[in-house]
Formats: C-alpha cells, sequence, structure tokens
C-alpha cells in the first residue's frame, strides 16, 4: 500500500515544531538556552511543513488559501518561515522563542480539530492578485508576530518570576525600537496587501471597497496599526505602552484572519 | 496691529489644527465611525465623512506648518499622497455609478439598468453606450459548482469597427469608463411576438425567468404584454437535467420544453412557433434563449486612486529605511528623531 506522505510530513512538522517550542521554552524557564538546538530543529520542522502543503497544492490544484483548515496551515508555514529568518539574523531576540511559540502552538492545536476537507475554488480566485493579496497579509502578520514576541518580552521582564530570565537581552528601549521597526515593516506589508486586496476585489466583484466584514476588520487593522505608530512619535510612549500597543494591533489582525471567517457571510471572507 | 493679530490667531489655529495628537484623536473617531456604520443597519456615511474630512484638514496644516516636513522629503510625499487619497475618494463618491441590467442572447444594451445607486455629480454617458450579449458558456463541476463563465460580448468602437471579446468574472467589458462585469446570475429568456387585438404593430421581446440554478424549482413570472391590462403567467416546463450534481455538466437550455401560459382560469401550453389567441390578442411563442446578468460599475478616479496608494506606501518604505539605516536599532538614540 502507498504511504500517504500528506498527513505523515504534517505530523511530523508539527511534532518538530512542537520540540523546539519546548526546547525554547524549557530553556527560558531553566536558564539554559538551546538556541542552536532550536534552529537546528526548526528548519527541517518548516521544510516538511512546505512538502506537506506542496503536496495538498497538487492534490487539489490549488494553493492553501480556501478553507479555514488551509488557511491555518499556510499561516503556521507564514509565520513560523518569517520569525525563523529573524531568530536567524537576529539573535539577541532569540529567547523571544518563549513567547511566539506558544501562539503558534494555539493555532496548531486549531488545525489538529480543523475538518482537512476540500473546499471550492470560485472562478474569481483566478487571478495573479490574490497570490499578491496573501503574500502580502502573510508578510503582514509575520512581521507583527516578531514584534509580539519583543513586546511579550518587555512585558514579562515586568513579573518577578519572569523578568529575570529575559535579563540577557538588550534593556527596554533597544527591544523597543526593534518592535518599532518589524510593526513599520508590519505596516508596509498591510497597506499592500489592503492595496492588492481592493485591485483583486474590484475585478472579482465589480467594486474597490465595500466594507464587508473582512474588508472593515482589515482596515480597522491598518488604522490601529497606523495609531500604535503615530502614537509613538507623538507622545514617545514608554516601552511598557508600546508593547501593549503592539499586542492590541495583534489581537485585531488575528481575529481578522482568523475569527471573521466564522461570522461573515459575505463572498469575501478568507475561508469559502 | 489688526492684521498681524488677525494672521497671528489664524497662525495659531493652523498650528493646532496640524497636531499630532489631533491625528491620533482622529484615527480613533475614523476607527469609532467604521465599527458604527458596521453595526448600524442603515446607511451612516456622515461617520465615515465628518473624521476623513478632519484628517484632510489635520494633514494639509500638518503639511503647511511642520518644519519636520521641508526636512524629510519622504515624510512630505507619504502626507501628500494620503491627502490626494482622501481627496479622490470624495471625488469618486460624488460621480461614481453602480447598476445591474440583464441581457437575453443577442440583446443590444441600450443604456437601461434594472438597479442602480450613484453619486450626485456622475456624468451620466451610460445611455450612449452599446453592447451585445452574443451568448455565454459556463462549466460545472460535480456537486453544481460554478467554474469559469465566458460571455461573448459585441460592440461598436469610437472608429466604427465592430468589436467581439469574451468576458466574464474578473475580465470586463470596459466601455468609455463604465466596467460591464458578468454576475452570477443567468437563467432562460422565452421569446414572444404580442399581436395586439387592437391592430397595432406586433412587439417581439423576451422575458426573463427567475436566475437558473438558484431558483431552479421557480421558472415562472408574471408579465403583461405590451398595451395590455391583463398579467399573463408564464412558466417554463422540462423534465430533463440540465446541471447534474452527479457530475460535470455546462449550462444549457433545454433540449426539449413546454411554455405554460396562464389567463385567469385559462391554461395554454405552446411549443416553440406555436400561438394562442388570448382576449386582448395573440401570444406567438417564438422559442427559448438564456439571458446573463452583468452589473456595472463606474469610478473615474480608480487609476489616480492607484497612482496614489502605490506613492503613498512607497513614500512610507522610503521614509522607514533612511531612518532605521542611519542608526542600528541596539544603538542609543542620539536624541533626534
Amino acid at each position: 500500500m502507498a504511504m500517504d506522505w500528506e498527513p505523515l510530513t504534517l505530523w511530523a512538522s508539527l511534532v518538530i515544531y512542537v520540540l523546539a517550542g519546548s526546547l525554547a521554552i524549557f530553556g527560558v524557564v531553566l536558564r539554559k538556552p538551546h538556541e542552536k538546538a532550536v534552529l537546528a530543529l526548526l528548519v527541517p520542522g518548516l521544510a516538511l511543513n512546505t512538502v506537506s502543503i506542496a503536496l495538498r497544492w497538487e492534490r487539489l490544484g490549488h494553493g492553501p488559501y480556501i478553507t479555514m483548515f488551509e488557511i491555518l496551515l499556510s499561516n503556521i508555514w507564514s509565520l513560523l518561515a518569517i520569525y525563523l529568518l529573524a531568530y536567524w539574523r537576529i539573535p539577541a531576540i532569540r529567547p523571544t522563542a518563549a513567547v511566539v511559540m506558544p501562539i503558534l502552538f494555539v493555532m496548531m492545536g486549531w488545525l489538529l480539530v480543523t475538518s482537512p476537507h476540500e473546499g471550492h475554488l470560485p472562478a474569481t480566485y483566478h487571478t495573479v492578485w490574490l497570490f499578491v493579496h496573501i503574500a502580502f497579509g502573510k508578510l503582514f502578520l509575520g512581521n507583527v508576530l516578531v514584534a509580539v514576541g519583543i513586546s511579550g518580552v518587555i512585558l514579562l521582564r515586568e513579573a518577578r518570576q519572569a523578568g529575570s530570565r529575559f535579563a540577557r537581552l538588550p534593556d527596554d528601549s533597544r527591544l523597543d525600537e526593534l518592535s518599532f521597526r518589524f510593526m513599520a515593516i508590519g505596516m508596509i506589508f498591510e497597506t499592500l496587501m489592503l492595496i492588492a486586496g481592493a485591485i483583486w476585489a474590484q475585478d472579482a466583484w465589480g467594486r474597490y471597497w465595500a466594507w464587508d466584514p473582512l474588508e472593515t476588520w482589515s482596515f480597522l487593522t491598518w488604522l490601529s496599526l497606523a495609531f500604535a505608530l503615530h502614537a509613538r512619535v507623538a507622545y514617545k510612549v514608554s516601552p511598557r505602552t508600546g508593547a501593549l500597543m503592539v499586542l492590541a494591533v495583534f489581537a485585531l489582525a488575528f481575529l481578522t484572519f482568523f475569527g471573521v471567517p466564522f461570522v461573515s457571510t459575505a463572498p469575501h471572507k478568507g475561508a469559502v | 496691529m489688526p492684521e498681524n493679530s488677525s494672521s497671528g490667531t489664524g497662525r495659531r489655529i493652523l498650528t493646532a489644527l496640524a497636531s499630532l495628537k489631533l491625528t491620533l484623536v482622529i484615527l480613533a473617531a475614523l476607527g469609532a465611525g467604521i465599527v458604527a456604520a458596521y453595526l448600524s443597519a442603515t446607511p451612516t456615511i456622515w461617520a465615515l465623512a465628518v473624521p476623513l474630512g478632519a484628517f484632510a484638514g489635520n494633514l494639509i496644516a500638518a503639511v503647511a506648518t511642520n518644519p519636520v516636513f521641508r526636512r524629510k522629503t519622504a515624510l512630505l510625499i507619504f502626507h501628500l499622497a494620503l491627502i490626494a487619497l482622501i481627496l479622490l475618494i470624495a471625488a469618486g463618491r460624488l460621480t461614481y455609478l453602480k447598476g445591474q441590467l440583464e441581457l437575453a442572447e443577442g440583446e443590444v444594451f441600450e443604456g437601461q439598468l434594472t438597479q442602480e445607486e450613484s453619486g450626485p455629480w456622475h456624468p451620466r454617458r451610460l445611455h450612449a453606450l452599446r453592447f451585445s450579449n452574443e451568448g455565454f458558456t459556463i462549466h460545472y463541476a460535480k456537486g453544481v459548482r460554478r467554474g469559469a463563465t465566458r460571455n461573448r460580448v459585441a460592440w461598436m468602437a469610437p472608429d466604427g469597427q465592430l468589436r467581439r471579446a469574451v468576458i466574464g468574472d474578473q475580465n470586463p467589458l470596459v466601455l468609455s469608463g463604465y466596467r460591464f462585469y458578468t454576475s452570477h446570475n443567468k437563467g432562460f429568456a422565452p421569446t414572444f411576438t404580442w399581436h395586439p387585438g387592437s391592430g397595432a404593430a406586433p412587439v417581439t421581446g423576451t422575458v426573463h425567468l427567475p436566475a437558473y440554478p438558484l431558483h431552479e424549482h421557480k421558472q415562472a413570472i408574471e408579465w403583461t404584454p405590451p398595451d395590455s391590462r391583463t398579467p399573463l403567467w408564464v412558466m417554463l416546463q422540462f423534465d430533463e437535467v440540465i446541471l447534474d450534481p452527479a457530475q460535470p455538466s455546462e449550462f444549457r437550455l433545454p433540449s426539449a420544453h413546454r411554455i405554460v401560459v396562464r389567463v385567469g382560469e385559462e391554461r395554454h401550453e405552446l411549443g416553440p412557433g406555436e400561438r394562442v389567441r388570448l382576449a386582448e390578442g395573440v401570444l406567438e411563442y417564438n422559442g427559448l434563449r438564456n439571458w446573463m446578468g452583468y452589473t456595472v460599475f463606474y469610478d473615474f478616479t480608480l487609476p489616480w486612486l492607484f497612482a496614489a496608494c502605490l506613492l503613498a506606501v512607497i513614500s512610507l518604505a522610503w521614509h522607514f529605511w533612511s531612518r532605521f539605516s542611519a542608526r542600528p536599532w541596539d544603538k542609543p538614540s542620539t536624541g533626534t528623531s
């Protein structure tokens, strides 16, 4: 009997992600960081995740952007890929994996309880703008996730038990600056996502903007991001306030990406 | 002196209007307005228009008074692009048109819409436009899942040449800035010729039955012939399965059908070429065609909006790049922003 590689590679990638995340968390808790081991695990995990997505794509004839299962699967992949890049390129922030990986664990758990059934690809999805729109969205969320990891460390440092475990990271003002930079990059990609989405919507539904639930919440996310960045310039906010604003933006973005598909009945709802 | 005093007051008002903190209040008000409009059952355009107007004022005042824009070109371009965007959105809302229409196969669009909404300054050039529906194909996957729509259309170009194209889904027909898109609505259209009993000239036209397969089991409509006062109830009757859920299929006319006509207690069945004498004239059934629904959209600002958006995002990226590349993130700030 032929082996079904698609679920096998998916499960293998999830197990490796959980191992890497657990190692990162215990490394921070026990003050024994295993950052190179985490990196060495995340790379093959991401490779297997990529193979799993590619096999599903090949089998169904369309990318992972139709059902909630596919949206979770592809976002776990893209968030991990962007975080892995930051983890590799900025060694000083590697302990943030203890904040980021639990968020991804939630998404992985959600993926496992979601039906992997096949969805129908609407005719209006056969456009390059769909790929552009989705790619920018993933880049936006990935950059905000890195900022969330950094902001989580800023906030955890205030806790008596956890604070000392992040002592070797740069000071709060430096972390705040780095978090701001990731949010600024996120702002660029969020704006590009909205532009590409509007171009697609114009041709898919004959209007570029109609305030459907997903459009409304994605614009509110953009607005919250603009507010957070502008507040930092106008008020010189403290690292703690800046970190709280990053978390608020991420919560809104998460709700938009993964919550609106549950409540929307409009043609454009993220998951079909 | 009074002039200096008034210019000083004007300057203070402009400076207050340019406040960075006011920008935050406006962004929060815009967010609140969007949520209010989203939750409201009635149109609440002012919830968006007022904060956007205030935002434009805030941006213009900031560009006019804040010296940072003399030093940072990218930031200046970003703010100018935002101002342009708001003005273009306002211009678009004043001049846009959205509408719907239906055309039977072979029928020519003559400017009539079945539904329409438009801005108060819409230029009304739609009535001069003409194009014809030359038929369509739509394939369905198993489970009656609609595939691509391919609609053949023809129109007379400004140079007098007859042009043909295939439109459908995300490929519209664009005539004088009006974008005609095929919609998911389509159906069957019996064609009749009505011979009035008064001796007036016969009139031929189509009756568009409810959309198919959306209203698969309601293929009937009430219709009153021209110059008549008696409504007719018309139903398309056929036994075969057009779109089989068990296998891939294609939208097509039924191979055999009858038209049922009811007038009060009278009931008649007609095949193609048959006619029936009614109280106010003779109804002749010519045959069955299909009809396609279209949406039409006009907004002259579309390319300008795209250009302003691109300018805004490129200038913002340029601004961030020049700011971030000037100093590594892990080096202390020298006090300038």
